[in-house]
């Protein structure tokens, strides 16, 4: 018998003390969401069932006690860090969910500048361990948009990438141990080594779990000496996307490492770089970074290989060095754009893909016809790729709609889930993967026999063995019910 | 009544959020040299390699940021489309207008703005944006108005950015004989054809019924974002295109006007946006909250 809201909240108190339960109502409405119900949560209408507490853990020993506890009394958790998902992760699907705060156990546990590695408990927030290790002349090379507030138990829960990675490469790249707490109160510790084969890398387990398998204490990553004097930042225009792809794929299969490797279409460029892009026109940009002697021929290898495009306008490297240095989203930001909604009723969604090179225009051509053509009330559908690798790259859909006609409570069913569903749809058909790295959360969940294929195997054992009783972030990765 | 022509101004300026510390600083060294800006220097900040160039004193490069809508503007255009929309409401045809005097940059915001049910787009060309020019902009506005588009009701914001004084409201309803209603925050129309205007005051919100012609200095309002535009909304309107006019067309001597502006920016220093503040310690949140209380909230409550 399930336990009651209240029994819930005093087996937790008889955990952590009173002080870490919270039960204050208005943080667990906003708790019973992420960003992507946004737009309930800037109009405080709420749909989701409410949880019965948000919990702060201080300590690993919390976290293991907290999962014993619910695995004991089929207590659904949630475990959150920066609360910054994009993608439902952190909805509360069942009632009397748990959420497990770790943005107190926040403490860099220690920088290693000779191994080159650091590791951190959960809660620090990526800014602070990029500060802290900027002092000492190196960097983490992670910088998703959201890393003035995302902290590093989420980032590497929700496998996320960032604007460097086609230098640094994503999350799982950069992780090079961990600690974790699995269901039951199970303590895991992965140890930091460079490599090994010993088996299977079951950091894998763990990196991308989505709080579904299991509760990240800890992460060690790796750093990378910083050299900002040494950036060079290159910039073309160009009127179709299906060039940019084809430099892209140049740049990557010749070898070249840039940090930064992107193309925008016009919708998205127009967002951008109406400052130096005509309307239409599509903007293909590059940062090179590193040693001197690395950047320079980073930087050198690519104009050779875009000046064989003579399509491509170059334009002057300050456009992109100031434009991205005022890309990632603080605080500020964030509450400015939910005025910007709350006024006008204009959202804007983005949702990230991958393919290979033969199939990443035909889904972004196919995508982006079908939602002008389906959705109604688009006022901007368009996007851009941003990492590359050797067989392929991703493809961010950028997107805002007026909400016309609906309250708050049904944007997504009218419009964001449609849209969702068109990409996810034109992007399975040609093989592709329907995240990139945003992860499943609930909004993709429908989605993932579609995803997996035979696979599917795999991952439902690793979450019948891991998470028994389903106590792991219902309704995440694995829907509550498939289609 | 059974119209009112409404014409709606704006300004586009430099992103300034986007400028990154180091360009006031660049301007404020300039300001400091007496050279008036011949120095040439090297951004040591983090990933930063371009050198400054050179300009005249209190010269801010902003040549690399986008371009935005004045904020003050933003909100003039938005509350001109609803007050459209309350007119239709009350049988009455609206025309609205939307002018820019500057450089193209203004030219995708007029595409907007034609997509949104303006009427008419128009853009008075100036090879520089006209900063610290009010005289000039309220000129060629007003002539606008009187020799070409005639209407009832002009709005604009009560100030533009760094480079408008807050004067050009004034100036404008002075040169057009119209009466000038400051820090508006809101219009609405009454079914006897005046205009029922907010405006903020040192002692708070005050309503007050204008009779057109006027002019609407548009401050600090609550509405401080234009609606989007659809992309059928755009997709109607995309063989539009705003109108280009010379100053001259308009009978205006742009140089003679600008060699008369009165004020010209001759320093640029920064603003010490430092704040003090304390740590507040403790094991717990409640003890954080004791602390906090102790501190600071418990005088100002004993202050009331």
């Amino acid at each position: 018998m399930p336990l009651t809201r209240e029994a819930v909240v005093e087996g937790l108190r008889g955990i952590v003390g009173p002080d870490d339960v919270i039960t204050d109502e208005q943080i667990l409405v906003e708790s019973s969401v992420d960003n992507f119900r946004k737009l309930q949560n800037i109009f405080n209408v709420h749909t989701m069932p409410i949880p019965a507490a948000v919990v702060m853990a201080r300590s690993t020993e919390h976290v293991a006690q907290i999962l014993r506890w619910a695995d004991e009394h089929g207590v659904n958790v949630i475990p959150r860090t920066g609360a910054t998902a994009t993608e439902g992760g952190l909805e509360s699907v069942v009632a009397d969910s748990v959420i497990i705060d770790g943005s107190a156990m926040n403490e860099i546990v220690s920088i290693d500048a000779y191994n080159m590695q650091a590791t951190c408990q959960c809660g620090v927030p990526l800014q602070a361990l990029e500060d802290r290790v900027r002092e000492l002349g190196l960097t983490t090379g992670h910088s998703p948009q959201s890393k003035p507030v995302a902290h590093m138990g989420g980032l590497v829960a929700t496998r996320s990438i960032g604007q460097f990675s086609t230098l640094y490469g994503g999350i799982e790249d950069m992780v090079v141990g961990l600690e974790a707490v699995f269901p039951g109160g199970q303590v895991t510790r992965i140890k930091n080594v460079p490599r090994r084969a010993a088996g299977p890398d079951i950091r894998h387990v763990v990196i991308g779990n989505e709080g579904a398998l299991c509760f990240i204490t800890e992460v060690t990553v790796k750093l990378f000496p910083y050299f900002p004097e040494n950036n060079a930042f290159l910039g073309w225009t160009l009127k179709d996307m299906a060039t940019g792809f084809a430099v892209l794929r140049d740049v990557m299969v010749n070898g070249y490492k840039p940090s930064v490797a992107r193309v925008y279409d016009p919708g998205d460029a127009g967002l951008h770089f109406s400052h130096f892009a005509a309307e239409g026109d599509c903007v293909l940009l590059f940062m090179a970074e590193g040693a001197a002697g690395i950047a320079k021929a980073t930087a050198d290898g690519i104009q050779g290989i875009v000046d064989k495009h003579p399509e491509c306008r170059q334009v002057d490297s300050a456009y992109i060095e100031t434009w991205f240095n005022d890309l990632c989203w603080d605080a500020s930001k964030i509450t400015a754009e939910d005025e910007r909604i709350r006024q006008t009723h204009n959202v804007n969604r983005t949702t990230e893909i991958s393919a290979d090179w033969s199939s990443i225009n035909d889904i972004y051509q196919a995508a982006r016809a079908r939602i002008i053509a389906e959705i109604p009330d688009i006022t901007m559908m368009g996007g851009h790729s941003s990492h590359s690798y050797i067989n392929g790259t991703n493809m961010y859909f950028n997107y805002f709609f007026n909400v016309v006609g609906v309250g708050p409570e049904e944007e997504t069913s009218k419009y964001y889930l449609p849209i969702i569903g068109i990409i996810c749809e034109e992007t399975l058909k040609r093989g592709g993967s329907i995240v990139h790295h945003h992860g499943m959360g609930k909004a993709r969940a429908p989605w993932v026999k579609d995803e997996y294929g035979s696979s599917y195997y795999v991952l439902e054992t690793l979450k019948h063995a891991f998470d028994p009783n389903g106590i792991m972030n219902k309704g995440t990765i694995i829907p509550l019910s498939t289609k | 009544m059974s119209s009112m022509r409404i014409l709606a101004c704006f300004r586009v300026t430099p992103d300034y959020e986007a400028l990154r510390e180091s360009a006031w600083s660049a301007a404020a060294r300039r300001s400091l040299s007496s050279s008036g800006g011949a120095e040439t220097g090297h951004d040591e900040s983090a990933g930063a390699r371009h050198d400054e160039i050179a300009g005249p004193a209190g010269f801010v490069d902003t040549r690399f940021v986008r371009r935005i809508l004045d904020c003050f503007d933003e909100s003039a255009l938005e509350l001109a489309l609803r007050l459209s929309d309350a007119l239709v409401g009350l049988g009455v045809t609206s025309g609205l207008g939307a002018l820019s005097v500057g450089t193209p940059d203004a030219d995708p915001h007029l595409k907007t703005l034609l997509a949104l049910g303006f009427e008419r787009a128009a853009r008075v060309h100036t090879e520089a944006a006209l900063d610290f020019a009010p005289a000039a902009t309220a000129a060629v506005i007003a002539a606008y108005i009187r020799r070409l588009d005639r209407r009832d009701l002009l709005m604009l914001g009560a100030r533009s950015g760094p480079g408008g004084d807050a004067t050009v409201p004034f100036r404008v309803a002075d040169e057009l004989g119209w009466p000038c209603l400051t820090q508006a925050t809101g219009v609405e129309p009454l079914a006897d054809g005046r205009l029922r205007v907010t405006v903020m005051t040192d002692d708070g919100l005050q309503r007050l019924t204008a009779r057109t012609p006027c002019v609407l200095a548009v401050g600090n309002a609550v509405v401080s974002h234009l609606r989007v535009p659809t992309l059928t909304d755009r997709l109607a309107v995309r063989d539009r295109r705003p109108d280009i006019l010379e100053p001259a067309d308009l009978g205006v001597d742009l140089t003679d006007a600008l060699r008369r502006e009165g004020p010209s920016l001759t320093t640029l220093e920064g603003i010490d946006r430092r704040r003090q503040s304390i740590l507040i310690e403790g094991d717990t949140p409640r003890a954080k909250a004791q602390a906090l209380f102790d501190l600071r909230l418990k005088s100002l409550l004993e202050d009331l």
